[in-house]
């Protein structure tokens, strides 16, 4: 069957009155989520896993890339009304977005940011629908060494586009790989850091780690810094006028451009593109001295590459297993609890499931369009609940989640700690990414590591002998070096040009 | 850097990358059994962990190398929230634990009912009805339409023939 064939039965399958449902709660759910400030779009989709249990695998799916998206778009709104960004890729959209609120505009600014995200979106998904198959196919070709590669590749990025020190960067990425030893080795089936205990012998859950550092780490921050107050704007008006039309378009394509291929890249987290984008604006405008004083492209360019990105970063996950960022780990997992193993043998194995979940991205980006434009100020009006009610509401959210996965109290013992591990670290300035995505991707870079290993009876030359293994190995080394000399002092660098 | 709190982190790492360091090796009296290298397969379960604890470990003396020798340019008592603010997280920890414990032998109802209360109040909030009416829709609510609309398995607890003839 044809690509646009298998496309047509996705939209059949996501028009379904039920899975349209889904499909709107899920963005109506994500909305909210990017709306209330200390809930992130990693936590958010996290909490919200067990709505879904009791749903089929793809009703269940659709609604959780759902909130994903909606927590993408909703997340604009935080950043221009009160100059906090809902999650970490509207951080750019504050500088230019909340100086248009403060002018009165900020009505126009959320209605470009929609509007941008809808074609950012839109764009995205079609190239995501372009590049699946042949890249799905691609991928069935690649054996262990291949498959260890390419993740070595996605943690290399994660770790060295962190943060400020690349030795804490790869430091959290081993903290994330040996968290996923705990349990039974899935190769050998023997238990490794147990310790004894009958809990820790299914291993450490993902879901409740991530509850932790990005839920209840995030409200502990929260509770230290209660909410600044919301600027009141005016949204009878959210359409650009024709000059700012005609600045944004440009802004909106490019956008469209850097998100888009850099979502297709594992590791590179969605602050990335934002800030590309960003960069590029203020480069290619006619009045770079406008930027930060409410320049409408600084809001359009980067709203749009953070959608963009968003779809676009599903094409590793779906095509070849690799999650490129935290959320998207989450999302990662919510499929598997679903039963649903993202990689290779998915487009193969379930292409019923997994044409309607991308048709369902289409149909999400106009419901979100929709709930966006006309309601954006019923959005704002969330902000006006007081952070108190916010905060308990999520810590139960949290505890429900993280108990309901396996009905164990454990798993509320392992969220409470991460959250203040999560607290701290985040004090200390230690970039919590790596440590997730080391988690997730653990179990698989292992087994992919050892199943390589046996394969060569024990010889690492297997992967120097593989020509795209090899490829990946020296593209993992460049990337570490060359984080290495961004973040080196500047008179190490000044001494190495030298 | 906030150098004495980096330091304190450095060494915490360190300390549990060399942990697990030993743990693999068998030198925890909880894991007394040495994971192996190697086997007749090829790479053992101790493969993995033993490289990855080595990196961990010598980042951590690292990080630690690092921190001590980086210039102090902010003060480390920032880092350390004022007394309202730690007394809120504190509380919120406090009471975290206190639903985790007391969710089994209570059920999900009336952990969530009293965990709402007094986080609200611990938060700031005062009105009495304001912290009732939330308190319900987030235990009760909560638990109607996860356990019985969503089917998801909750602690329904002791006290369910008490309140079900309430509409709890």
């Amino acid at each position: 069957m044809d690509t646009l064939q298998l496309l047509l039965n996705g939209f059949a399958a996501a028009l379904s009155p039920v899975n349209l449902t889904f499909a709107l709660i899920g963005c109506i759910l994500g909305t909210l989520i990017g709306v209330l400030p200390g809930v992130g779009p990693a936590a958010g989709t996290a909490i919200l896993i067990p709505i879904t249990y009791k749903l089929d695998a793809t009703g269940g799916i659709i609604m959780l890339c759902a909130i994903y998206y909606g927590a993408m778009y909703g997340g604009t709104i935080t950043s221009v009304l009160l100059n906090v960004p809902g999650e970490a890729a509207s951080v750019v959209t504050c500088i230019d977005g909340y100086a248009m609120a403060k002018r009165g505009r900020g009505g126009t600014a959320l209605g470009i940011a929609a509007i941008g995200s809808f074609i950012g979106g839109t764009i995205a998904t079609i190239a995501l629908v372009v590049v699946a198959t042949p890249l799905s196919t691609l991928a069935l070709k690649f054996g262990p060494p291949e498959f260890f590669g390419l993740m070595l590749v996605g943690l290399c990025l994660v770790t060295g586009l962190a943060g400020r020190s690349l030795v804490a960067g790869i430091l959290m990425t081993v903290v994330g790989l040996l968290l996923a030893m705990i349990g039974i080795d899935p190769v050998r089936g023997a238990p490794r850091y147990t310790f004894g205990v009958p809990d820790l012998y299914d291993g450490i859950g993902f879901i409740p780690v991530v509850m932790g550092l990005f839920g209840v780490g995030e409200i502990l921050a929260t509770a230290e810094h209660p909410i600044r107050d919301v600027v009141k704007t005016n949204f009878s008006r959210l359409l650009p006028n024709r000059e700012e039309w005609r600045r944004s378009f440009g802004a909106i394509m490019r956008g469209t451009g850097i998100g888009f291929f850099l979502g297709l890249i594992p590791g590179v987290g969605a602050i990335i593109p934002t800030f590309i984008s960003y960069i590029v604006e203020k480069r290619v405008s006619k009045h770079p001295e406008e930027f930060g004083q409410g320049a409408i492209e600084g809001v359009a360019g980067p709203e749009t590459a953070n959608n963009a990105y968003a779809n676009a970063s599903m094409v590793p996950l779906l095509t070849l297993g690799i999650p490129s960022s935290p959320t998207i780990a989450v999302l990662m997992g919510a499929f598997i609890i679903n039963g649903v193993t993202p990689g290779p043998f998915l487009f193969a194995e379930k292409p019923d499931l997994v044409w309607a979940v991308i048709a369902s991205f289409f149909v999400g980006n106009v419901l979100l369009l929709i709930l966006n434009l006309p309601l954006v100020g019923l959005w704002a009006k969330i902000l006006d609940v007081p952070y108190q009610y916010v905060c308990v509401g999520t810590l139960l959210f949290c505890m429900l989640g993280a108990y309901s996965i396996n009905q164990s109290v454990f798993d509320i013992w392992v969220m409470i700690g991460f959250g203040l591990i999560g607290y701290l670290l985040r004090k200390l300035d230690f970039p919590l990414a790596p440590a997730v995505l080391g988690m997730i991707l653990g179990p698989q870079l292992e087994k992919s590591l050892r199943t390589s290993l046996e394969m060569s009876a024990g010889d690492f030359s297997i992967f120097l002998t593989r020509p795209i293994t090899l490829a990946l190995l020296i593209i993992s080394m460049a990337i570490i070096i060359m984080s290495a000399l961004q973040m080196a002092p500047k008179e190490i660098r000044e001494g190495s040009a030298d | 850097m906030k150098l004495g709190w980096g330091i304190a982190t450095s060494c915490l790492l360190a300390l549990f990358g060399m942990a697990l360091w030993l743990a693999v090796w068998g030198s925890l009296p909880l894991n007394s059994r040495p994971l192996p290298m190697r086997d007749a397969l090829g790479p053992g379960p101790g493969f993995f962990p033993i490289w990855l604890s080595t990196i961990g470990l010598s980042l951590g003396v690292l990080l630690l190398i690092q921190t001590v020798r980086e210039p102090a340019d902010r003060d480390a008592a920032s880092l350390i929230p004022e007394r309202a603010a730690c007394m809120r997280i504190i509380s919120i920890l406090v009471l975290l634990a206190g639903a985790a414990l007391a969710l089994d032998p209570l059920g999900f109802r009336i952990a969530a009912f009293v965990f709402s209360v007094l986080a609200l109040l611990a938060l700031g909030i005062r009105s009495p009805l304001a912290i009732l009416a939330f308190a319900l829709a987030a235990s009760v609510g909560i638990f109607h339409v996860f356990y019985h609309w969503l089917k998801v398995p909750l602690q329904i607890g002791p006290f369910d023939h008490l309140l079900k003839p309430l509409g709890l």
